[in-house]
């Protein structure tokens, strides 16, 4: 397998002239890295322990924004509950290097955030639409998406209700989703730095999250709003409208394409004023290395979902998977952590070796978890993921790159999870317990979410076939026996 | 005469009305429909939308359609329930929250040919300016009822506004209920937030015993009022219902607030109420800054429509009243 040109085409700024001996020597060290012989899920201290094996010539080659000075990243997941993340110390993670430089890196994106605007970078909110707004700011130089959505991890990883109780002092309900946190961490102003622009995209979208980016505005920030279209599929019934069928086979009027171009026009013309540059081109190529990432982590997923052995735990799954959204703030590295994710993985697979027992049993999750550790629960208790519904499906499909880059970008969009039928969010699980392939399904719900509290028993009545497990998570440290219980019992009723 | 059902004040009743099908506005509210819908949907929706789909599964030989928006998300995905579980053809349009009156007119015009198709219809200019003038007079007619309620003093109560709207919301506009003049020196108040249903009759009579509601933006209430065609046509329709003082799920919601703003201050209210839901996001979200928007006094009532707690919210509203009387 040649891999050289394309991890050459990096091209990272300081080490432009010896660009492959660069990667090559990062291959090397994965592949005779000291700690991926055996893969095993293991805690804080044997990570500790294991990362004082890495030299600091090896630690130092991994940074973002491609400054070696101060954008390493590479530390043991200690440090990062010594900061703040005290759910470290109750998760497992699988013991590959890939997996250290995932974690480092999403754990460091506070900083990574903060860096960027100390170095003069445009730092911008992309708010609701889970995936696209991003490529368009990604393509311009400089400039760096993020999503204070994703902030509804942090009361969890920080087994802290600070940002709970802050939201609630603001005029949030308690019986939200945990997304409220976003409007408590711009309050707060610790988490991510103010931002330059802020997008915000509404419509056929959860009413929890329009009302957070409200009250965000109320707050005093300026946002730029976004309509997102319900994706109102044909019936037999239904006249007038022609309609198109996304690449995922949804279908949907063709109008509602031109709606959404109107709209990343919009951000377009929002980011070039802020910028001074106006090159489509960039663009192209922005959807170019969106597609990178997305292809790869549909083989990641295929690879790690079909494998016999599970190759890679579930929770770093899931943080592979929202990386989609905007490359965790430097899509670059992220591209290059996900392919050594990948070889890792290949390595694995050929190997058949795995983090899991041979007989774990297949299960599908609907809805992301807030709470991460239940994906270790789960998969303690024998099962294994195999099949998700993330609400994000418009950020992992491909995006067409023949056709007017605004257009491409609207006709990805209208996969999205959330602005359509709940059969249709559900499709693909269904296919997969009808397939054998699934044995079981757990959805985990957020009371008082709006989507949530609609789609749960059409879920579950949708997916009939199989036992399926529905959950509420509960706030920060509110795990309980009786919930492990229930996952337990369903976990037995499955072997 | 069947009906056809809908959910939103941004639908428009003379294009339903045009299909020779009878209007009826999903505005239902009792803790036995909403719990019989438990079945389909979790405790924690909306329990309007859970009372409005059992109510749509308990008498589904009655409704000929249903036509949605995507005003709130719960209401959305109900039509996604009636759909798996019933025959009965339904049409959700998008509904915009961000200002897009292309979507909003391009969805009217689908609207249009949806309900041509469904009745065998053609909705010709006249059959428009018929349906125009005959709800035109309507909402004049109940604007006439609402001037009596907004004097002063105040002359008929928002619980007898209510009984009298509650034929126009379920399309029997023929028949109109005769109100008698009761004044009133209550303290005036607003009411704002979510619906009032076709079954929250005894709420309004237990807040207007020591209070006067002299105003409302409610779904269920007077919001339909605020459609005023200077056009009697398509267009006119469009327009109208287009740009009706926007919703609270408006984005932003801005001229929300200032629509309530100039009516707190046009009606002489010395109060507000904020009537929630439970779970309804779209206005439970917004409590606080009602609360600080308009420099008056606030009392928030939560409902899942039950009177479990009735005595404590007697006392509540009598505290209100007495505070707002001083």
């Amino acid at each position: 397998m040649n891999k050289t040109p394309r991890k050459h085409e990096r091209n990272r700024e300081s080490t432009k002239t010896n660009a492959y001996f660069f990667v090559s020597s990062k291959i090397s060290c994965l592949r005779g890295n000291p700690f991926t012989e055996t893969p095993k899920k293991i805690d804080l201290k044997e990570w500790s322990r294991q990362f004082q094996k890495l030299d600091t010539d090896f630690i130092n080659q991994f940074y973002y924004y491609k400054n070696n000075d101060w954008g390493r990243y590479l530390f043991p997941p200690a440090t990062f509950m010594v900061y703040g993340a005290r759910q470290l110390k109750h998760l497992k993670f699988d013991n590959s290097l890939a997996s250290l430089r995932l974690w480092g890196f999403s754990f460091n994106e506070s900083e990574r955030l903060f860096r960027a605007k100390q170095s003069n970078r445009k730092v911008i909110a992309t708010m609701g639409d889970l995936g696209t707004v991003p490529i368009i700011v990604m393509a311009f130089p400089g400039c760096i998406p993020f999503y204070p959505d994703c902030t509804w991890w942090t009361p969890f990883f920080n087994e802290s209700n600070v940002l709970l109780d802050r939201a609630s002092e603001m005029g949030v309900p308690e019986a939200s989703c945990f997304v409220r946190s976003a409007l408590a961490a711009f309050d707060k102003k610790a988490y991510f730095p103010k931002p330059d622009l802020l997008f915000a995209s509404t419509g056929a979208s959860c009413d929890d999250y329009s009302c957070i980016m409200q009250m965000v505005e109320n707050f005093g920030h300026n946002i730029t709003w976004l309509e997102m279209p319900y994706r109102r599929h044909s019936a037999k019934y239904l006249v007038s409208d022609k309609y198109q069928t996304t690449n995922q086979g949804l279908e949907y009027p063709e109008r509602f394409e031109d709606y959404l171009v109107t709209e990343y026009k919009k951000v377009w013309d929002k980011m070039a004023e802020l910028t001074g540059i106006n090159d489509i081109e960039l663009l192209e190529q922005s959807i170019k290395k969106t597609n990178r990432l997305r292809r790869l982590i549909e083989k990641i997923k295929k690879l790690t979902y079909q494998a016999e052995i599970a190759p890679f735990p579930a929770l770093e799954m899931m943080v592979i998977e929202f990386g989609n959204l905007y490359g965790y703030a430097d899509i670059d590295e992220w591209l290059d952590i996900c392919e050594t994710v990948y070889e890792t993985i290949q390595e694995r697979v050929k190997k058949g070796i795995g983090v899991l027992k041979p007989d774990a049993i297949p299960i599908a999750w609907v809805m992301p978890t807030a709470n991460p550790i239940l994906l270790n629960l789960v998969e303690d208790l024998g099962g294994r993921v195999v099949a998700t519904e993330y609400v994000i499906n418009q950020a992992l499909v491909e995006i067409e790159q023949n056709i007017e880059p605004f257009r491409a970008l609207a006709r990805s969009f209208l996969n999205a999870s959330l602005i359509g039928s709940t059969e249709e969010r559900v499709r693909r699980i269904k296919e997969k317990v009808e397939q054998g392939k699934v044995k079981g399904v757990i959805i985990t719900n957020m009371l008082g979410a709006s989507h949530c509290a609609m789609e749960t028993k059409l879920i579950e009545q949708m997916l009939k076939d199989v036992p399926v497990l529905s959950i509420d998570v509960p706030a920060p440290l509110g795990i309980t026996e009786q919930l492990k219980t229930r996952l337990s019992a369903f976990m037995e009723t499955l072997k | 005469m069947e009906l056809i059902g809908y959910t939103c004040s941004y639908i428009p009743v003379e294009l339903l009305s045009a299909t020779g099908l009878q209007p009826y506005r999903l505005l239902h509210g009792n803790t036995d429909l909403s719990r019989q819908a438990e079945k389909y949907v979790r405790i924690d929706a909306c329990p309007m939308v859970k009372s409005n789909i059992s109510y749509i599964l308990n008498n589904q030989d009655k409704f000929r359609a249903l036509v949605g928006s995507t005003g709130c998300d719960m209401s959305r995905r109900m039509f996604d329930i009636i759909a798996e579980t019933t025959d009965i053809p339904v049409y959700v349009l998008n509904n915009p929250r961000t200002d897009k009156p292309e979507i909003f007119n391009d969805e009217i015009d689908w609207l249009v040919k949806q309900l041509e198709n469904l009745s065998g219809r053609k909705f010709r200019d006249d059959l428009i300016t018929g349906e125009i003038e005959k709800w035109e007079s309507e909402r004049e007619f109940y604007r006439n009822l609402d001037k009596k309620r907004r004097a002063i003093p105040s002359l008929i109560s928002t619980a007898a506004f209510h009984k009298s709207l509650m034929n126009c919301h379920q399309g029997d506009i023929t028949n109109h209920i005769d109100i008698k003049d009761e004044s009133s020196d209550k303290p005036r108040v607003y009411l704002v937030g979510s619906a009032i249903t076709h079954e929250s009759h005894p709420i309004l009579e237990i807040l207007e015993k020591d209070l006067r509601i002299v105003g409302d933006f409610n779904c269920g209430l007077s919001r339909f009022l605020n459609i005023h065609l200077t056009e009697n046509n398509l267009n006119g329709i469009k327009s109208a219902y287009y740009n009706q003082p926007p919703c609270v799920y408006k984005r932003p919601n801005n001229k929300f607030y200032d629509f309530i703003n100039n009516k707190l201050a046009e009606l002489n209210c010395r109060g507000i109420i904020a009537w929630t839901l439970d779970y309804c996001d779209n206005y439970e979200f917004e409590l606080k800054k009602i609360e600080s928007a308009f420099n008056l006094p606030v009392l928030r009532i939560k409902s899942d429509f039950s009177f479990q707690n009735l005595n404590q919210l007697k006392t509540r509203i009598s505290a209100f009243a007495e505070m707002l009387s001083k």
